[in-house]
């Protein structure tokens, strides 16, 4: 288990230093969209943390890389079901 | 590349064709993974998805007023090969979806698609460029393209499916979303080149596809 928490305390130094410079502009497809006017509808569900952001969090940053703890350790949990899941007997 | 409900809504039949396509591949990659894959990739497996995921927030600004990010595809294929490629990325696309609103649910199987199943079958080009070659310089430079070629496919099935939602259909959205993504693919191509390459220097053990490729196993 120990080296889970050092890969989360990896991810937590990765988001911090890197999302201070993630570019905010459209990505390729929600430029296309806006350029060429989609006929684009409200979506019926936009997450719990609508665009990697905790509503309660003030500042943006420490929102964005909160969300994207929460999101990392979500997934790190799903795969490693999937992972027993794939190869339940310990013949590896 | 992740397309939102709002542009598949009204195209049912669009997410449905690829919501049953994906779910094809899925099943595909399940049985073929639960046969070659032992206890041993779990924690390779959770690691990069993890990896994947954050990665993938963090956007790059490229020209046009646009940015784009990694995807990963073929980064996770050269890790844990095809199958396992499918599967994690699939993951992360749907804690996408369910958490950050990134990518719909109506939309999950075109998602899915072009993303997931882009970036596992990328494994079988950089197969097909390498061919028997233990050249290192061969090999990334073939991970260089497959990552490029993985993203603009994707950009272009994209492209098909949400072409329904623009009055120009087709084209417009083929040769836009090709322009953006051929230039957003060469940052995918120069990332995961990069990783590729410094896990091999520094773990060279987890460079599980490179092994792969180098004993011409299939999974």
């Amino acid at each position: 288990m120990r080296k889970y928490f050092g890969i989360v305390a990896l991810i937590v130094v990765f988001l911090a230093v890197f999302v201070p410079f993630a570019s905010s502009n459209p990505d390729g497809l929600e430029k296309v969209a806006s350029t060429f006017g989609a006929e684009e509808h409200q979506p019926f569900w936009s997450g719990l943390m609508a665009d990697y952001s905790i509503g309660a969090v003030g500042s943006s940053y420490v929102s964005t890389v909160l969300a994207g703890v929460f999101g990392a350790f979500m997934v790190l949990l799903v795969a490693l079901l999937l992972g027993k899941a794939i190869a339940p007997k310990s013949h590896g | 590349m992740h397309i939102p409900d709002g542009l598949i809504i009204n195209n049912p039949a669009v997410a449905a064709v690829m919501w049953t396509v994906s779910i094809a591949f899925l099943v595909w990659s399940w049985r073929k993974a639960k046969a070659a894959y032992s206890r041993s990739i779990t924690a390779l497996l959770a690691i990069s998805s993890a990896f994947v995921f954050v990665a993938q927030m963090i956007n790059f600004p490229i020209a046009f007023g646009t940015s784009g990010h990694l995807v990963g595809g073929t980064f996770l294929a050269v890790l844990l090969g095809p199958y396992a490629t499918m599967l994690s990325m699939t993951i992360v696309l749907l804690m996408q979806a369910l958490f950050f609103g990134d990518g719909g649910i109506l939309a999950f199987g075109a998602n899915v698609f072009n993303m997931a199943v882009m970036g596992g079958l990328s494994f079988f080009l950089i197969r097909l460029l390498n061919r028997n070659s233990h050249s290192n310089g061969r090999f990334v430079s073939s991970v260089f393209v497959a990552s490029w070629v993985s993203v603009v496919l994707g950009a272009l099935v994209c492209a098909l499916e949400i072409s329904p939602a623009f009055a120009g259909g087709v084209l417009v959205t083929v040769p836009s979303m090709l322009l953006f993504h051929a230039v957003i693919g060469l940052g995918e191509g120069a990332i995961t080149t990069v990783l590729v390459s410094s896990l091999q220097r520094l773990q060279p053990s987890v460079v599980g596809g490179l092994a792969l490729l180098r004993e011409r196993k299939v999974l």
